[in-house]
């Protein structure tokens, strides 16, 4: 584009591009401070109420002491063996089922908004067992998958396919009919029409699904290793529970929390970039 | 014009469409258009707002089959060879159909995926209609950062550099000022002097329909039938601000504009003056003679 460079010798230019400027600079300012100092709050709070004995300490441990505990158990190999060990685990039932549960549930949500038979064929029964708690079905699938990783797979896949699919499924049923009418007036040839107009007409759509998706899958592996699992995080954490080692519990917590946040960023970043044409 | 006209290229039959709406009433959008065009011949259609004007290239542009009556077309028969270099047919929107995922380049490039042609000439092409509609320098940018006219001029270039035997355009100038307007006029008739393609022009505009087309064809208010057809009695090359000055252009304009103020005033529900109306059919009848 030819958005000539501003000339920076007119007084009256430099001094709106320097107000623009300085309103984006407090505005990040404003979005970090707030953002890590309101939590920093909460901790220091929490941290408080400890120490003069206002929450128990043993369910609620202060939160230096959980630190301490965290750079106890980093330090100590077994310990570090176990958490990374139980991450790894976790990350790949993640991962498989995640990336099974979106692909399949994108391509379904794209054929039931394109074909009207396997909507009406599909559409009932996606939307009658949605509501259903999928952890509720894990008993099934165990049956069905055995007790080991695939049954846990499977219940992520589950849990992801929902979300993507009823997504993906209003995306190309509400995206604006001007798109189809192009493809169709163009002759555009089929696979162009998929990649090029249909599918990056339903991205909006597809993408808010990913992020759902994720959300739900985390909590499905979660729960799926608290009450089925020698391993993975969710037995870290119901594990630690049980042996009353609170401290080594909220560590677990922690981790978890970080794979979620950096989801959520995965999926903003995702965002930004599949779709650079709405504003973020 | 008459000359190019020595085939017909499209020809319309008896063509009805109705839609049932929600609450199911019928609404009767075209009531028997029948209408030849010719090869290379460009045909304006003036007629008052919601006559059925975009529900007629809808159905010519082969959006929406569930119509009655017979569409023959060159494609159809298959009657041209060189289909593989330019589309059967094109069409520029009403409304803005840009697809904002795609910068402006490939918007026009994805127009350009039926055909078989090689990636050198397919930048070509975009550079020239690019250039041509003025935005060779907005090639990178998303359809977000234009305004609303450059989009449609997008929408534009993006139809012609498939250089489609039949091109069909529903108000494709009204977004632009008069000025870029009338410049963009000149170039359209350019441009057919070159890819000769066959073009159903639809515009409110009733100097436009004189400046581009061979005939203008003028549709009664809704249910749309063809109320007349006007031939344009100037030669292809003509230059569209000079032409007005001709005596016959502004009688042409002062008839049709008579012409469809009767429809738009039924469209209305106001009952058409007689007096006018009668002074309407006697400047056709001169208009025809012309
Ligand atoms: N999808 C639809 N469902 C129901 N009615 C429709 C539909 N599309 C168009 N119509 C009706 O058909 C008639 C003709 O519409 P059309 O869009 O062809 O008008 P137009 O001549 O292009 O008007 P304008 O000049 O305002 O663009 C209108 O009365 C409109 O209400
Ligand atoms: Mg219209």
């Amino acid at each position: 584009m030819t958005t000539s460079p501003v000339a920076s010798d007119d007084p009256a230019t430099r001094a709106i591009v320097a107000r623009t400027l300085a309103l984006q600079r407090r505005q990040s300012i404003m979005r970090i401070v707030l953002g890590a100092g309101f939590p920093l709050a909460l901790f220091i709070l929490w941290e408080v109420l400890a120490r003069t004995g206002l929450i128990d300490q043993r369910f609620f441990p202060a939160p230096s002491r959980i630190i301490a505990t965290t750079l106890d158990t980093l330090g100590n190999a077994t310990d570090r063996r176990q958490l990374s060990a139980g991450l790894l685990v976790t990350l790949a039932r993640l991962t498989v089922g995640f990336v099974l549960g979106a692909g399949i549930g994108i391509l379904a949500g794209i054929l039931m908004g394109l074909y009207m038979p396997i909507r009406f064929a599909l559409g009932p029964m996606v939307y009658a067992t949605f509501p259903t708690p999928k952890i509720a079905i894990f008993p099934l699938l165990i049956v069905m998958f055995g007790i080991g990783d695939a049954s846990k797979m499977a219940l992520v896949a589950l849990g992801v396919f929902f979300m993507t699919c009823m997504s993906t499924l209003s995306g190309v049923l509400y995206a604006n009919p001007i798109y189809a009418d192009v493809a169709q007036a163009f002759r555009i040839p089929t696979w162009t029409r998929w990649t090029r107009v249909i599918i990056p007409s339903a991205l909006p759509a597809i993408v808010t699904g990913l992020k759902l998706g994720l959300g739900q899958a985390l909590i499905l592996v979660v729960s799926a290793e608290f009450v089925s699992s020698q391993n993975g995080l969710g037995h870290f954490i119901w594990n630690s529970w049980q042996v009353l080692d609170i401290p080594r519990m909220f560590m677990g917590l922690v981790v978890v929390g970080i794979i979620g946040g950096c989801a959520v960023l995965a999926g903003d970043t995702l965002e930004r970039r599949l779709i650079p044409w709405a504003r973020h | 014009m008459q000359a190019a006209a020595s085939s017909t290229a499209l020809r319309l039959a008896e063509v009805r469409k109705m839609f049932l709406t929600r609450n199911g009433q019928v609404v009767n959008a075209l009531a028997g258009v029948s209408l030849e065009v010719g090869r290379s011949e460009v045909v304006a259609v003036l007629g008052p707002s919601g006559c059925g004007k975009s529900t007629l290239l809808r159905v010519l542009a082969g959006l929406d089959d569930a119509y009655n009556g017979t569409i023959n077309s060159d494609r159809a028969a298959g009657a041209d060879a060189r289909t593989t270099e330019r589309l059967q047919s094109a069409t520029v929107f009403q409304t803005d159909s840009t697809l904002p995922w795609m910068t402006v380049e490939q918007n026009l490039r994805v127009g350009l995926a039926g055909l078989s042609i090689d990636r050198a000439t397919q930048k070509e092409r975009i550079d020239r209609y690019l250039g041509l509609v003025g935005l060779a320098d907005f090639r990178n940018a998303y359809p977000h950062e234009l305004s609303g006219g450059m989009r449609q001029r997008v929408a534009i270039a993006r139809a012609l550099a498939s250089e489609p035997l039949l091109l069909l355009m529903d108000e494709p100038l009204a977004a632009l000022d008069a000025q870029t307007r009338l410049v963009m006029q000149q170039e359209l008739l350019a441009i057919w002097a070159v890819t000769r393609s066959t073009v159903v022009y639809v515009t409110h505009d009733i100097a436009e329909a004189l400046a581009l087309a061979d005939r203008v064809v003028v549709m009664s208010a809704r249910p749309g039938r063809i109320k007349s057809v006007h031939d344009v009695p100037f030669p292809r090359d003509r230059d569209v601000i000079e032409m007005r000055r001709h005596p016959a252009f502004r009688e042409l304009e002062v008839a049709l504009w008579k012409s469809v103020a009767e429809e738009v005033g039924s469209s209305l529900g106001a009952p058409a003056k007689p007096a006018a109306s009668t002074i309407g059919v006697r400047i056709d009848d001169i208009a025809r003679s012309v």
